[in-house]
């Protein structure tokens, strides 16, 4: 009864804020439900006995791995929903619950996938552990990010590794087989795992680690990896030279074309596949169908026109997100200028130290014009001067929006502006230009 | 004009660089560079040999996660560690921050009450009072108490454990806003013959190019010979850079602090 009054309360509320046109990403009404009843997403869930569920958790490619499973499983005619991108905590959980149930709780749905934060593994889990049916998790990858925020990643790591321990034995869990930590988390925890990895015969590869790296110690025995190959950040081919700890066999889909450009999206598209594979039993030929036409989540390879001339936007909001985005930017080699914009507010990280992990030395010699705006603007200024720019021809604006419209008088028609924003910088950038304060 | 070079000692870059402190390194070596002073930075791992840490005229290390630390201490239980300490009594210049700091202290107390040994150099000893306290995280201003430094310090710290100075004047200045080594006796960092231990990330060099520059400064005296004289300050002359960005940088933070 109560839940059902919470549903009903709660439709109001995403009723009112979409025709107040306050944005259709609102975690309200989740937010009162579990205010409410701290076991909402539970007792809703246990009256859905059928739906099967999908944990998706990771620093980085969560919004684009559930958008890209959730397009396979549409093509093969299931019916899914997933909460919003970035609504990652119970409660952006809560409120998707409430948008898709019926009054009684009841979802007329076959699949639901939920992203969650890193840090909200463990209490997911616990909402859904009395759940009856089919549950996958997904562990993409794990980065420093947000170290005020969320903590240094071997905090976040032992989370995992202890949320796992309290999953029923017939969970599946996917993970990246090219990360020491994820791999040997899953193998350790008996659980029924399977691996994603990438092709690493096709795309350039190095053999040398960065400075944005996290596990590249044997996580068995604490020796240095030896890495053959390094895809990016800590993720390759490694072996420990001491105990023979090793990447395990991973999947890697050849056969299936990249939507998206850089490594870390290939990445992202073969957990998507290999869940759709291994869980659902969906067959290769459907998801190569399901994916050709992808279209970006919003701010991770978005392209808005704006003027006439095409931005594209690349959310890139820790080291090894960012050096992902910058690699993406090389290797289009399009004709254009880039615009980075650093914010310190809540959901970017207080702290912005983290930049000078960024190998900004690497397009230091850049033939198109650079923009640099933000809440940090200056300290950005600070890292691409040690970097080696040559700041005659930076443009520094300390507000966004006119950061865009010089940065857009610079462009010529045909040519691109790329943009890496922080996370609310990327909010910011989009409302500037289509008008729309969220989504 | 006489040619000048210095080899900077980064120890650890692979375990012992969580928080972006790998700008100091790259600061250090710039404002080097822009002035004509030849740098090599020598990276030491856990299996270089202790003879790089032998000829660096300037030393830096970062702070780490707890198991990342683990194996560091290990390493620094063997001849490392000895060389370490000499260099430092014997005033080769270094930057430690956070858990370097911590180390070069004489013991630091785990949240699960493990006493872990440091190497004793730096007079301070550091205690994590357990899981449930909240960490020291935030935007930090400091007044500095060394003559060659005249503007406050900023940075952004963030640290579990709580370091106490034996003798709080060699404090490297005093905490105006934020925590510094322990939230309580408003010291932050200390000062040890020609060694700075600190808990500012930031990273700190980028936006206090006068704490660089000293470095480098008595980095080169010790070197070339013309030691720093307490009563006459440095007299080793770096020619000013264009410093500027790094003003507006510091403004932007202080106004909002």
């Amino acid at each position: 009864m109560l839940n059902s009054f919470l549903i009903l309360f709660g439709k109001l509320v995403l009723f009112a804020s979409r025709t107040l046109n306050f944005g259709s990403g609102s975690t309200w009404p989740g937010h009162i439900a579990m205010e409410t009843n701290a076991n909402f997403v539970r007792d809703v869930l246990k009256k859905n006995p059928e739906l099967k569920i999908v944990l998706i958790a990771g620093t980085n490619g969560k919004t684009t791995t559930s958008l890209m499973l959730m397009k396979i499983l549409e093509q093969s005619g299931l019916k899914v929903f997933r909460n919003e991108a970035g609504a990652n905590l119970l409660n952006g959980i809560a409120s998707s619950i409430i948008k898709k149930s019926n009054l009684t709780g009841r979802l007329n749905f076959d699949i639901a996938i939920f992203e969650v934060d890193e840090n909200n593994l463990g209490e997911a889990i616990k909402q859904l552990i009395v759940h009856s049916s089919q549950l996958s998790v997904v562990l993409l990858n794990l980065f420093r990010d947000q170290l005020d925020r969320y903590g240094e990643v071997n905090t976040v790591a032992a989370k995992w590794e202890d949320a796992l321990k309290k999953l029923k034995d017939n969970t599946l869990v996917f993970t990246n087989g090219d990360d020491p930590k994820l791999s040997y988390i899953a193998q350790k925890s008996e659980l029924e795992a399977y691996y994603f990895g990438i092709d690493h015969k096709s795309s350039v590869i190095s053999n040398k680690l960065g400075y944005d790296v996290d596990f590249t110690y044997c996580p068995q025995c604490q020796t240095k990896l030896k890495y053959e190959k390094v895809s990016y950040s800590h993720l390759g081919k490694f072996v420990c030279p001491k105990c023979g700890f090793t990447n395990p066999e991973t999947e890697t889909f050849p056969s299936l074309l990249h939507p998206l450009i850089g490594k870390y999206n290939i990445y992202n598209q073969n957990a998507a596949a290999l869940v759709a594979q291994k869980a659902f039993d969906i067959s290769e030929k459907v998801i190569r169908t399901a994916l050709v036409d992808f279209k970006p989540a919003f701010g991770r390879q978005e392209v808005i026109k704006y003027k006439g001339r095409d931005v594209l936007i690349l959310l890139s909001k820790n080291p090894a997100g960012f050096n992902q985005s910058i690699d993406a930017v090389r290797t289009l080699d399009k004709k254009g200028n880039i615009l980075f914009a650093l914010n310190d507010r809540i959901p970017d990280g207080r702290d912005v130290s983290w930049i000078w992990d960024v190998d900004f030395e690497v397009i230091a010699e850049l033939r198109g014009k650079v923009f640099i705006s933000g809440d940090r603007v200056y300290d950005m200024a600070l890292r691409l001067k040690y970097g080696g720019f040559d700041l005659v021809y930076t443009q520094i604006h300390a507000e966004l929006k006119d950061a865009i419209e010089a940065a857009m008088e610079e462009t010529e028609k045909g040519e691109t502006l790329f943009v890496l924003p922080t996370y609310s910088a990327m909010l910011e950038v989009r409302k500037i230009l289509t008008g729309k304060k969220i989504l | 004009m006489k040619k000048y070079s210095l080899t900077i000692g980064w120890l650890y870059p692979d375990l012992m660089n969580t928080y972006g402190d790998r700008g100091n390194i790259i600061v250090l070596q710039k404002r080097a560079e822009w002035r004509g002073i030849k740098v090599e930075v020598k990276q030491i791992f856990v299996d270089s040999s202790p003879y790089s840490l032998v000829t660096s005229d300037l030393l830096f290390m970062g702070g780490a996660q707890d198991t990342q630390q683990e194996i560091v201490n290990r390493d620094l239980q063997g001849p490392k560690g000895r060389i370490l300490i000499e260099k430092v009594e014997k005033g080769t210049p270094g930057l430690f921050i956070c858990g370097a700091y911590q180390f070069l202290g004489k013991y630091y107390r785990t949240a699960d009450n493990k006493k872990l040994p440091g190497l004793g150099v730096f007079p301070l000893y550091t205690e994590n009072p357990g899981e449930r306290a909240e960490r020291l995280i935030g935007n930090v201003l400091v007044e500095p108490k060394i003559k060659d430094i005249i503007q406050p310090l900023i940075g952004f710290e963030n640290h579990g454990g709580r370091s106490y100075l034996e003798d709080k004047s060699m404090a490297l200045g005093t905490v105006v806003r934020g925590f510094g080594n322990n939230g309580g006796d408003r010291t932050e960092g200390i000062v040890y013959k020609n060694s700075f231990g600190t808990y500012l990330h930031g990273p700190i060099l980028p936006k206090n190019p006068q704490l660089a520059d000293l470095l480098l400064t008595r980095a080169l005296e010790q070197k070339y010979g013309e030691p720093f004289d307490s009563a006459q300050g440095t007299k080793f002359h770096l020619e000013p850079l264009d410093d500027s960005l790094e003003q507006k940088a510091r403004e932007a933070i202080i106004k909002r602090l």
